[in-house]
């Protein structure tokens, strides 16, 4: 760390597709640009998913490139693992802030990947990067993919046995390192922070987290993704492989209940191309979607909906009351049949919530000289969203991405390249 | 030549078919070993010179895994692919060689299990069929 | 051929050498001819590997190098760099992937795999031995942008580009700018309303000296290729003399005769040939319609501002990139479509746009004062019959929206909208649920029965089966039917075909990949935005189109183009001049020239991808493509049937 940079041209706050694709365009102009994630790799949500609609190719085939190019560039500095503390304004085109640097207790030069730690760690935990559907040990490379590819060390949960260290044939494990704050400078910021999914425990009527059976569309993605911890698909209260599937769509998504009034946009999208991947992998599986309105609205999107039903995917105009478990697993739907008008109760053996997306707004506290403003729905508030749309009130300050409001992967990057094209303009100007 | 395993050679794509045969891996899905891959830039620069070639240094089958709608390139690979195989075929009939010995499919990049299928159908056909 | 080649046998921990007997490799390796070394290394991919590899390049003088490891997806670049950094040229470096597609796919069979690890090597050093050094190609570029199509989309991305650093030529058709923008009203954004934005970026523009704002034009014709276009354009002069006293046009417009339909108006109005376009039109002078004028001169007669010579003029530009944002046409319903045509009470949103702008307090449709209105949703869009299979995206929010700006001209008017699930996609979720609570009445029907609009002597009815209330059969007969159509592409396609920009199944103009490459087109240097790419609110068409602007910048900014060395050549001896690959190749990358008295072809570099489409269908094997040679690619089939295992 010698020669460590404390001056950039853009900080990118969030490494996910809106912050990679953000980075890459403002690097191409010759921008340095430094990218701080929070999480073990960069690759946001999208890395985790399986195959993306409408055109179904796998998620981590195109973000993979995407995230290598991001790591490569010249122009672009990665701190993962870490946490932008604060931000001042000192004047225009001056930004000052601080960046926490959480150790991954591995010697992000020696580690090789090679995953030999892993087998002799005696701690298993839920894996976060797998949605909780299995385990991992305290030392773990986060997942296949991951961007470092390199190991971690959950020390909170460490034992502390040094296992690792002897196994490690490259002698990457370091229990001395420490946390690391800095200051850096910059003149400009992009908040793309991303979104959080909804977590449906606080529907109780529901029964996530009660009943085995019910999982969230993120957990089925992973079960769909290329490097799915099953290896097929399987239902978690006894490992049955399902044949009756339900999805419920706008589970904490247009919904007063539970202080989300908005549509989350991407939801009904989501199911569809997760029924369309089921019906692949389980070829005697039904699918049914209960859905209040279906909004397939993007291009290629109407026609990837009329394809699901072309294929057998069952859509249900219902809106879901109350699920119940049975003895055996499977799960009863009580729901309002709204084109019959008629209440009904129906059986499936595996149900899958398809939780909305909400505002990720802990950037806020970040902000220490002008707040950052923030919309009815907690996102970043565009000022000018049809003028300038990745403009915040903060002048210098950019938003990219789901970070400004539900959407979708093409509407994030395009959201990203706009976000890109109005910093450089604000960049420029200083020239 | 009869207890000789069958070799195949797989002309696949960087982008698309190539992932799909090394996630076959990561997956420890397993296919015979005497499947060689040969990547490509697109499936619909396949010449049948090399194709021919291969059977004559003694492969006893080529697939190709073509690149399908997915293609960076264009669509149009899908047909141009389709119509390099039909003159292949051709090729291989004036030499006696099988039509059946050069197969095509089109792969996607998450592919691996329809490759494996693919692979030990080929296998075994081709075991069955005398050289 | 190289006879200094180093050989590297990974082990990646385990991972390979669990179940590939790697020193079996490395030894069968170091028997091939040219290979002056082979080892084997735990990590290939750690520092201190490639530390060694580096060394041993420049050490021993190492004229090739193979790495047996990991899919060349992982570690390409890491060993391309290390070539690099020795001095080696990083095409002279082929990696043979021994994990993905040996051990791990054969970790049932150690033998099996381990000979396949063998062959795998065998022919990565028979391509290394054949590679032959090749040098990025660069070529110089202009930093200029033409957008074609001054609408909000092409607007906002010639000042973003004129601000990040670029020279702009934008380009209209019109005499006016603003596209359909300036057609619509109020906005979804609060205190917005079309002509607000426009004028607003009017004035951006007009404020930046590097962009050139030519309307009436039109681009003819395109030649050259990414970096260094040369293009054609059309001008037709708007009919008004420059610095002329212009106080005698509001009289000229009076005493034109020729009256047609205002296409501003979308035909609920007539307009002159010679006319003012709109108030708060942009630039704010009148102009003459030349496809309707007589020239019957009446107007010069009262104005000396009028100039009749409507000539067309053609320039030539040059430019760099060429960014697409022709917009989209509203969609026009058929004769008898929901009574369009017949009826003179069944209207399409866009027309109800204008009938706002233009009624004042109240809303008044050829004389009659509305009080009760159906919408009917997806009129031309989703269609289960026609050609338009697509969901225009916009249409939803945007008649919902205009339901509530009717409702508070006319507090007290009955709003039906007879849809087909309503598609407020995320936050103009709040302005359905306004709606609702102001009262509106939602009936959906699906694709299975249609409604149907009739007349009963002076009434008009809307039959419909409401699937919300089970099927019911209603009959509604409210003053106003609404046609909420859906955007389709501009008719007048001449920019695309010009240009040859690929369609999609929806015929909007398609991108390279929707996610990793949205704005590009697969001609290099042409880039689409805003609508003409697919449907898309406002908000969204600005949105692609600074992404478009980020892209074309950082492309054109260092004025140079680097473009990856794997092209086609063609071997000008056996070439006949056949025309196959100009057919095959999809880049239009093949031009003939003449050579020694014989017309060959030739590639044109800059539009060459290396897709090599064009090696197969060459008649005579003219064509080869680096790094895919016949002598590679063969070389390659010979070492892997070396062994007959």
């Amino acid at each position: 760390m010698e020669n460590e940079v404390l001056t950039y041209d853009a900080l990118v706050v969030g490494g996910g597709i809106a912050g990679e694709e953000t980075a890459l365009n403002l690097a191409k102009m010759d921008y340095k640009v430094l990218l701080v994630e929070k999480e073990l790799s960069i690759g946001g949500k999208m890395i985790l998913l399986s195959k993306v609609f409408p055109t179904l190719d796998c998620a981590a085939c195109i973000t993979t490139p995407k995230v290598s190019e991001t790591a490569r560039h010249p122009n672009i500095t990665i701190f993962t693992g870490s946490e932008v503390k604060g931000i001042e304004k000192k004047g225009e085109r001056n930004f000052e802030a601080r960046i926490l640097r959480n150790p991954r207790y591995v010697k992000e030069d020696a580690c090789t990947g090679c995953q030999e730690c892993e087998p002799v760690c005696p701690v298993v935990v839920k894996d976060q990067y797998q949605f909780d559907l299995v385990g991992r040990k305290a030392v773990f490379v986060p997942f296949s993919i991951a961007n470092p590819r390199i190991a971690a060390i959950d020390i909170e949960n460490c034992s502390l046995c040094g296992a690792c260290e002897k196994a490690c044939p490259s002698d990457a494990i370091d229990f001395s390192q420490e946390p690391e704050e800095k200051t850096y400078q910059f003149k400009s910021v992009v908040v793309a922070t991303g979104y959080k999914l909804f977590d449906p425990i606080k529907m109780p009527r529901y029964g996530y987290g009660k009943h085995k059976n019910i999982i969230t569309s993120m957990q089925m993605e992973r079960e769909l993704a290329p490097t799915r911890p099953f290896n097929t698909i399987l239902r978690p209260g006894d490992g049955k492989m399902p044949d009756n599937l339900a999805y419920v769509l706008c589970t904490g998504s247009r919904d007063h209940t539970v202080g989300n009034p908005i549509c989350s946009q991407v939801c009904c999208m989501y199911s569809i191309k997760q029924a369309q991947l089921l019906m692949g992998a389980l070829p005697m599986a039904d699918v049914t979607i209960y859905y209040l309105h279906i909004r397939s609205f993007g291009k290629g999107f109407n026609e990837f909906y009329e394809t699901a039903k072309g294929m057998g995917v069952e859509f249900v105009k219902g809106k879901i009351g109350k699920i119940s478990e049975k003895e055996n697993g499977n799960l009863i739907l009580r729901y309002d049949d709204i084109e019959t008008g008629q209440v009904k109760e129906v059986e499936h053996d595996m149900v899958v919530l398809s939780v909305g997306i909400l505002a990720n707004d802990e950037i806020g506290q970040v902000f220490k000289t002008q707040k950052l403003e923030f919309d009815d729905y907690r996102y970043v508030k565009q000022i000018d969203e049809l003028k300038r749309p990745a403009m915040t009130n903060i002048d210098g300050v950019f938003v990219a991405g789901a970070a400004s409001g539900p959407m979708d992967i093409p509407d994030s990057i395009l959201s990203a390249g706009s976000a890109s094209s109005e910093a450089a303009s604000y960049l420029a100007e200083v020239e | 030549m009869a207890n000789k395993a069958p070799k195949i050679l797989v002309f696949s794509t960087e982008k698309i078919s190539d992932p799909a045969i090394d996630l076959a891996g990561l997956l420890k899905m397993h296919y015979p070993p005497t499947v060689y891959s040969i990547p490509l830039r697109c499936s619909s620069s396949v010449k049948s010179r090399w194709i021919m070639h291969a059977f004559e240094q003694g492969f006893d089958g080529v697939f190709i895994a073509a690149d399908g709608t997915d293609c960076s390139y264009g669509e149009s690979c899908v047909d141009k692919t389709a119509a390099i195989i039909a003159q292949t075929h051709e090729m291989m009939k004036a030499k006696g060689i099988e039509p059946a010995r050069l197969k095509m499919a089109a792969l996607c990049s998450v592919c691996a299990e329809p490759f494996v299928k693919h692979m030990k159908s080929f296998y075994e056909a081709l075991s069955k069929t005398p050289a | 051929m190289k006879n200094k080649i180093g050989v590297y046998v990974c082990h990646c921990g385990g991972n390979i050498s669990d179940v590939v007997d790697v020193n079996k490799v490395r030894e069968e390796a170091e028997k091939i001819g040219g290979v002056a070394i082979a080892k084997h290394t735990i990590f290939a991919c750690a520092d201190s590997s490639q530390k060694e590899i580096a060394e041993d390049i420049k050490n021993l003088g190492l004229d090739g190098i193979v790495v047996a490891s990991c899919s060349p997806k992982l570690h390409l670049f890491t060993f391309r760099a290390v070539a690099e950094r020795a001095g080696l040229n990083p095409y002279n470096y082929v990696h043979a992937n021994i994990r993905e597609q040996s051990s791990w796919a054969h970790s049932d069979d150690k033998k099996g795999a381990t000979e396949k690890a063998i062959a795998l090597v065998r022919s990565a050093v028979e391509r290394v031995s054949h590679s032959v050094a090749m040098e990025p190609v660069s070529i110089s570029a202009k930093n200029i942008t033409t957008v074609v199509g001054a609408g909000v989309a092409g607007m906002k991305a010639a000042i973003e580009l004129a601000d990040m650093g670029s020279q702009v030529y934008l380009i209209e058709k019109a005499h006016y700018v603003g596209g359909r923008t300036s057609q619509w009203g109020e906005l979804f954004m609060p205190g917005e309303t079309g002509k607000s934005v426009v004028s607003y970026l009017y004035q951006e523009v007009n404020k930046r000296q590097n962009i050139n704002l030519f309307t009436g034009a039109e681009l003819v014709s395109k030649k050259g290729s990414v970096g260094n276009f040369e293009i054609e354009v059309k001008i037709t002069p708007r009919g008004i003399k420059k610095d002329a006293d212009t106080s005698g046009l509001e009289k000229a417009i009076q005493v034109c005769p020729v009256e047609v339909s205002d296409g501003f108006n979308f035909g609920i109005t007539k307009r002159k040939a010679l006319m003012n376009y709109h108030p708060g039109q942009f630039p704010e002078i009148a102009s003459i319609d030349a496809a309707t004028c007589t020239q019957c001169g009446k107007c010069a007669e009262v104005s000396e501002a009028v100039d009749l010579n409507l000539e067309e003029e053609r320039i030539t530009l040059q430019t760099g990139s060429l960014m697409i944002t022709t917009g989209f046409d509203p969609y026009e319903p058929e004769k008898s479509e929901f009574g369009y045509g017949d009826y003179d009470n069944v209207i399409t949103l866009p027309q109800l746009e204008r009938y706002l702008e233009l009624n004042g307090q109240d809303l008044v449709v050829n004389g009659k004062k509305i009080r009760s209105m159906a919408y009917i949703y997806c009129v031309g869009s989703r269609q289960p019959e026609g050609e338009n299979k697509y969901c225009s995206r916009y249409c939803c929010t945007s008649a919902v929206h205009s339901a509530i700006k009717v409702r508070e001209k006319v507090p007290e008017m009955t709003v039906y909208h007879i849809n087909r699930g309503i598609r407020t996609y995320g936050k103009q979720e709040v302005l359905y649920e306004k709606s609702s609570k102001n009262g509106d009445i939602y009936i959906q029907f699906n694709e299975d029965t249609f409604p149907e609009v009739s007349r009963n002597g002076k009434h008009t009815v809307v039959k419909v089966n409401d699937i919300l209330t089970a099927g019911k059969e209603l009959e509604i007969e409210p003053d106003l039917v609404v046609l909420v159509t859906g955007m389709i592409p501009r008719k007048d396609n001449a920019i695309g075909e010009s240009l040859k920009i690929p369609r999609g199944r929806d015929k909007f103009y398609n991108e390279i990949h929707p996610k990793l490459r949205p704005v590009e087109t697969t001609i290099d240097g042409v880039l689409i935005a805003g609508v003409c790419q697919g449907p898309k609110n406002i908000t969204e068409s600005v949105k692609s189109s600074l992404a478009a602007a980020a892209k074309t910048y950082s492309l054109l900014k260092r004025e140079e183009i680097t473009l990856e060395p794997i092209m086609a050549t063609v071997d000008s001896e056996k070439c006949e001049a056949c025309d196959k690959c100009t057919t095959a190749c999809p880049f239009g990358a093949f031009e003939f020239i003449e050579e020694n008295g014989k017309k060959v072809a030739r590639v044109i570099e800059s539009n060459c991808k290396g897709c090599g489409m064009c090696l197969p269908v060459c008649p005579t094997d003219a064509i080869e493509l680096s790094g895919y040679t016949n002598t590679e690619i063969e070389g390659m089939i010979d070492a892997l049937t070396e062994s007959d295992y």
